[in-house]
């Protein structure tokens, strides 16, 4: 016989943790196994409740004089009999129960963005990323080495980062396969890539800034900042590949992690600059472009900006001083 | 002839070994053994000492300088008084083992003097010799060194230094730690120097006898001051000094070296000492030529702070080599790293501040950063760095630094500006 509706039983959270086919009425409620609906729920009697069908169809729920007795949906005192409509909860002891008709009307189908495939999630985009993340380092050997290095010897640098990168890829991998049962290392493998693209470039940028102006503390503030971004970035990208968190709360985690991180190195450097020291910080970056190019102040406003030095070392004293 | 030869020999070593006896026996005059037994007494050993443990933190050598018993010794010796006053005290010690209290009477600190007064009434005093002494001649040096006891160190004058700031008579002879302070004679007693440092191999420096006469001359009137009051004396002498010494340093005047394409700065005066030096090794791929300038004499402060050096040194890199990416990974390495590091504690100065620009002179541009720092105990004094790097170039860059320690900040200004000014390009 085919079924008529369904008595559900929810959990806490309102989610359906099972679901009895309902076939003929009158149908009854309880502990005792001689019912449609076996509750093992110690506030439930016996034979708790009964919901039987009247001449006109409609659904009724009378209570068989139960010990706890029996609440429909939103009302405080115990009810002996209500109508009982297709969707209405109603509780009994201390389990929540649905009742729904075979033609519930449903909510329309959510889009799922999710399994709509990321251009990240491609292993091109892995091997590509990597690829460039390879020549990249090598390029930084290069150049960063002042001495007559070999071919060799430039190819062989890259590969401690190159196997920090890929243990990194590989241990939000298996937190991926942990959560979401699936290893998603390509997408990965991406995220950390260009991240530390990004992060190269914005050295790049902030030491050709410091340069041409020398006034703003653009590594520093490259430093702090552009990699909390960074990280923030990071962290959004592998939690999307790692959880089935939504974007607000991916964001959220993001934002939190690299706040600790960025704000743990700010309090940090600023305790630093607090410390006495002998050694002289400047920024001192010079880079090969002709000087028609370079922005550049007179002796008379060098000089004279010395003043402001000598402010801060008046009071740097005064603070020595006073501490003594 | 051998046998001959031989006996002859002997004959010179018996009589050598007579000689001897009869030597100790009576004291020729103005022998060593003469002028030790002569002069010791008018040598005292000075003790620092620590108050609260009433132990000794450092010692030296004193002698006493005139009829009302004043004693002459090295500032560097009593300075730990003159920065702490609360914490030490001064002992005098005889040579029969008496022991008083000194006050300070004055210092010197450029010539690295100090006047002291003590209770006790002297039966005599050294006096100075107020002729010029010829080179060569021998000069007996007295003082404790390594608190051994009381001794003598004979050796030779040999003139002033020349290319000092501050005079200093050159003594050939072996002065140890403990001697400082202590007076160096003629063969007649008279004081020549006050013995004040060494560079090992019987390579030592004695402050000119009419430096002390100065400073006596200068304590001669009125009581002692009090302690405190000396560090800000001493500070004021430090400051004076460095208005007179580095005026006009670095002037239109200045010698030049060409390390080409640049034409720089050397040697402005005669107390400074340039070397120079190249690496072009086949192993790099760039070449370096160095000129480093620097004044000899430094002011002793106290035991963690020295002042009054004056440093320069122009690195010129070039390659034909490294593109210029490379080139300036080093070149910037350079600039920013190899700082001449300079020695100070929480105490002494403040941590140093800089400030960094790209400044166009009359010959180019330049980055040029200045960083100073400022001393605690000593007002109105300054360590400072000016460094500048020459831009524009692609394979030849000039990283030239000026070093200045315990110098007022105008002349912190005005000595890094005309350093700079002085870097200019070959036409």
């Amino acid at each position: 016989m085919a079924a008529l509706g369904y008595i559900e039983i929810l959990d806490g959270k309102g989610g359906v943790s099972e679901r009895i086919a309902v076939d003929h009425f009158p149908l009854t409620l309880g502990r005792a196994y001689g019912n449609q609906v076996i509750l093992s729920d110690p506030f439930v009697c016996p034979l708790h409740l009964k919901i039987a069908q009247d001449e006109q169809g409609r659904l009724l729920a009378s209570d068989t004089g139960s010990v706890n007795g029996s609440y429909p949906a939103g009302v405080k005192e115990r009810v002996t009999q209500w109508e009982l409509h297709s969707g209405n909860q109603f509780r009994i002891g201390h389990t929540v129960l649905r009742y729904v008709s075979v033609d519930h009307p449903l909510a329309p189908t959510v889009v799922d963005r999710a399994v709509k495939v990321s251009p990240l999630a491609s292993p091109y985009a892995a091997v590509i990323s990597a690829v460039v993340v390879v020549l990249l380092l090598c390029l930084d050997a290069y150049l960063s080495s002042v001495e007559r290095v070999t071919v060799a010897q430039i190819i062989g640098e890259p590969w401690v980062t190159v196997s920090m990168l890929g243990t990194w890829a590989g241990m939000w991998a298996l937190a991926s396969r942990l959560v979401v049962s699936r290893f998603n290392f390509a997408r990965h493998v991406t995220i950390a890539c260009i991240a530390l693209l990004t992060i190269s470039g914005l050295g790049v940028v902030a030491e050709w800034t410091e340069f041409f102006l020398p006034r703003i503390p653009m590594l520093w503030i490259a430093g702090v900042f552009g990699y909390g971004l960074v990280l923030a970035g990071m962290v959004y990208g592998h939690l999307g590949a790692a959880s089935p968190l939504r974007r607000r709360s991916r964001l959220w985690s993001a934002a939190a992690v690299s706040l600790v991180v960025v704000g743990s190195s700010a309090i940090s450097d600023f305790a630093a600059r607090g410390k006495f020291s002998t050694i002289m910080e400047y920024s001192g970056v010079v880079k090969p472009i002709d000087a028609a190019w370079v922005p550049a102040t007179s002796v008379d406003e060098f000089f004279g900006s010395a003043e402001k030095l000598k402010k801060e070392l008046d009071g740097l004293a005064k603070k020595a001083k006073a501490g003594r | 002839m051998n046998r001959l030869l031989a006996a002859c020999a002997l004959v010179v070593i018996f009589s050598a070994l007579a000689i001897v006896p009869a030597s100790q026996a009576q004291p020729v005059p103005g022998t060593t053994p003469e002028i030790f037994k002569q002069f010791s007494e008018y040598v005292v050993k000075i003790e620092v000492v620590e108050t609260g443990s009433a132990a000794k933190a450092s010692t030296g050598t004193g002698f006493v300088a005139d009829p009302g018993g004043r004693i002459v010794t090295n500032y560097h010796v009593i300075s730990k008084l003159v920065h702490s006053p609360e914490r030490y005290r001064i002992d005098v010690i005889d040579v029969a083992g008496g022991t008083t209290v000194a006050t300070v009477l004055g210092v010197d600190v450029v010539y690295d003097l100090a006047v002291l007064r003590t209770a006790r009434r002297p039966k005599g005093h050294l006096a100075f010799e107020s002729k010029p002494v010829a080179q060569g001649t021998r000069l007996y040096s007295l003082g404790h060194p390594h608190d051994l006891g009381l001794s003598i160190v004979e050796g030779t004058h040999n003139g002033l230094l020349r290319h000092t700031l501050y005079p200093k008579v050159h003594f050939t002879g072996s002065l140890n730690p403990g001697m400082s302070g202590g007076p160096t004679l003629t063969q007649a007693g008279k004081v020549v120097g006050i013995n004040v440092a060494t560079e090992g191999n019987q390579i030592s420096f004695l402050v000119p006898a009419e430096r002390a006469l100065a400073l006596l001359e200068r304590t001669a009137k009125g009581a002692a001051p009090a302690a405190a009051s000396f560090l800000a004396d001493v500070g004021r002498q430090i400051y004076d000094n460095q208005s007179r010494y580095l005026a006009g340093m670095f002037d239109a005047k200045t010698p030049r070296v060409v390390l080409s394409p640049y034409d720089l700065p050397t040697r402005p005066t005669e107390f400074f000492r340039c070397w120079a030096d190249a690496m072009r090794r086949k192993e790099l791929p760039y070449a370096s030529v160095t000129h480093d300038c620097s004044t000899d004499d430094y002011i002793f402060v106290s035991s963690e702070q020295s002042s009054g050096i004056v440093r320069f040194f122009h690195q010129l890199l070039s390659t034909n080599e490294l593109n210029p990416a490379r080139f300036f990974t080093l070149y910037s390495g350079q600039f920013q790293g190899g700082n001449a590091a300079m020695f100070g504690n929480e105490e002494e100065v403040t941590p140093f501040r800089c400030q960094t620009r790209n400044v166009a002179t009359a010959g180019g541009k330049l980055k040029a950063v200045l960083c100073a720092r400022q001393y605690l105990k000593l007002p109105a004094l300054y360590d400072a760095v000016f460094r500048a790097a020459t831009l524009g170039s692609r394979n030849a860059g000039l990283v030239s630094t000026l070093s200045l320690s315990g110098v007022s900040f105008d002349n912190v200004q005005g000595l890094s500006r005309r350093y700079l000014e002085n870097i200019k390009w070959q036409r």
